[in-house]
């Protein structure tokens, strides 16, 4: 039984393809990395799955549940949360207030978001900066604030968009230990990643996307030796 | 408890100072004060917490004022009843703008309001057989708390007061409660709220038909002291910038700053038309320009508003004392 399914999803815009036909299923704990070049349609298909964007065709379902024509926050409320590859942080706000707006769609009281909100501050190793207003802070905080923020609406499925992107490069590994924590306490993950080397690491499968199709499904290493996968990133010359 | 301090000050000395000063002159700025301010309140809760800048919040105004008048003139009946059927109007409406504030963002929805408000302005001075067209409607006088016809301008303070606290009360659980924190989040960045599960087209409307009904109310009771609904003052979009600058140079989305805005406008207003208007003035506009200005200087240097300036003093000033 699978947790997500992607069934045939096609999306459209004027005349371009942005998703053709996509179909791809997450099982329950599993963590799956979508990868393709730029323009191949992996943020759009994260839009679908949130409710940002209805697709033309086809049809996403979570948990037997047809999620395909809901707003992005009854998505949210089934237990789907996101992160932005162009992080949105509230920045007139706190660090605490921020991860709070995310526990109060659990709760309805708001001395437990914050206790709850304090927890996930500290796991995501925040806590010195929880009164700190949002605008403060770096982008590779501004990342971890995200993650907290979408943990505390008690995802069962976590989509990230661009784990490590424009972080620098002593950030990285700090995220990627967070993300593979998150999978060993049992979280299913979709992540939209474009450094290889991160997302060959962590990743059980991976869903390789070109031009709005996809190309590859498969363990990491199977991926990263596929044909079309190398023609796609690299170009035809790179093709042994 | 102790960020409550200045608000009680504020509303305490409001309720007390009629039973000090009898002087007909003061006693009616207090009333402005209140009105305006609680106004600017009601305004607040859309623009400042919601996020959602309305300069045609008058359409709720003149509602109000209309409401109460016609149902007063008309079939005689109390003008609470006209504030509460101009509410309930105003909701309504409110619903549609708060539809509106789905499709259109940022300058495109303040068109709409501005839109909105004239629309209102033309109906309720053409649509003579029932709002007395451009003549406005005079509001007879009927002695009695339940016709609100109150000579003793004492009263009138304590029931702008009620109304003023109930705006401020809104304010505070806009700050302490549940919607209170996703309404901010909506303000921030409505696409994150929706990822965080915030239901955000709704609590917009809402605090867009809250807003609006309590705007409403401050135009009956505005329309019953006052005395005379005319359509081009109460749908004017000078009186929805008044409700706005009033907030602004308070404190957007602070719950007092309103009130503390409506006081430095009103007294500087009233300073300046008593001292450059009157019979044979030469500068009767003076107030406006200097509205203006205000709202420049707000703007580009204080745009936290007063209660943000006095706020960093006093921070300041306590960091001060405290260490040595």
């Amino acid at each position: 039984m699978s947790l997500l399914s992607v069934a045939g999803v096609s999306k459209r815009f004027g005349g371009i393809v942005a998703n053709r036909g996509i179909s791809f299923d997450v099982a329950p704990g599993e963590l799956v990395g979508i990868i393709g070049p730029n323009g191949a349609g992996k943020s759009t298909l994260f839009e679908i799955i949130t409710g940002f964007y209805h697709p033309d065709e086809g049809e996403v379902r979570f948990d037997g549940e047809r999620l395909t024509g809901l707003s992005p926050d009854a998505v949210c409320r089934r237990g789907v949360a996101r992160t932005f590859q162009k992080l949105r942080p509230f920045l007139g706000l706190s660090v605490l207030d921020n991860v709070m707006v995310g526990a109060l769609t659990r709760t309805r009281d708001v001395r437990h978001a914050r206790e709850r909100a304090r927890e996930l501050i500290g796991r995501v190793g925040l806590a010195e900066k929880a009164e700190a207003h949002a605008r403060t802070l770096s982008t590779g905080q501004r990342k971890r604030l995200e993650l907290a923020r979408a943990l505390a609406t008690e995802p069962r499925l976590l989509l990230l968009d661009e784990v490590t992107g424009g972080v620098d490069q002593r950030t990285i590994p700090e995220l990627v230990r967070l993300v593979r924590d998150l999978h060993a306490g049992g979280l299913t993950l979709l992540v939209i990643e474009h450094n290889m080397r991160v997302i060959t690491a962590v990743a059980q499968r991976i869903v390789a996307l070109h031009l709005g199709e996809v190309i590859a499904d498969g363990t990491p290493d199977v991926v990263a030796r596929d044909r079309r996968v190398i023609e796609a990133y690299l170009g035809q010359a790179y093709v042994p | 408890m102790r960020a409550l301090a200045p608000a009680a000050v504020f509303f305490a000395s409001a309720a007390l100072a009629p039973l000090v000063v009898h002087d007909a002159f003061f006693l009616d700025g207090l009333v402005l004060i209140l009105l305006w301010g609680t106004t600017a309140a009601a305004w607040n809760v859309a623009g400042g917490y919601a996020g959602q800048i309305s300069l045609g919040h008058s359409a709720f105004f003149g509602l109000g004022a209309y409401g109460a008048a016609i149902l007063g003139t008309r079939w005689e009946l109390s003008p609470w009843l006209g504030l509460v059927a101009g509410a309930a109007v105003a909701t309504a409406i409110g619903l549609v703008i708060g539809y509106l504030s789905n499709r259109l963002r940022g300058p495109y929805f303040v068109l709409a309001t501005i839109a909105f408000s004239q629309v209102l302005l033309l109906g309720g001075s053409r649509w003579r057989a029932f709002t007395a067209g451009s003549e406005g409607i005079p509001v007879p006088f009927r002695p009695g708390f339940w016709t609100l016809g109150l000579v003793d301008k004492r009263l009138w303070v304590w029931i702008l007061l009620a109304f003023a606290v109930l705006a401020y009360l809104v304010a505070l659980y806009l700050e302490r409660a549940r919607r209170g924190y996703q309404l901010a989040a909506v303000r921030e960045d409505e696409d994150a709220a929706l990822s965080l599960g915030v239901p955000a087209r709704r609590l917009k409307v809402v605090a867009i038909c809250v807003s609006a009904a309590l705007t409403a109310a401050c135009g009956a009771l505005w329309a019953q002291y006052v005395g005379f609904v005319d359509p081009f003052y109460v749908f004017s979009i000078d009186l929805s910038i008044r409700f706005a600058l009033a907030a602004i140079v308070g404190g957007l989305g602070t719950a007092l700053g309103p009130f503390l805005g409506a006081a430095l406008v009103t007294t500087v207003e009233t300073y300046l038309r008593a001292e450059f208007g009157g019979i044979g003035g030469r500068f009767i506009g003076t107030y406006l320009i200097v509205y203006g200005c205000a709202l420049i200087v707000m703007v580009r240097w204080l745009p936290q508003g007063l209660v943000g300036w006095i706020g960093a003093r006093w921070h300041r000033g306590a960091a001060a004392r405290t260490t040595p």
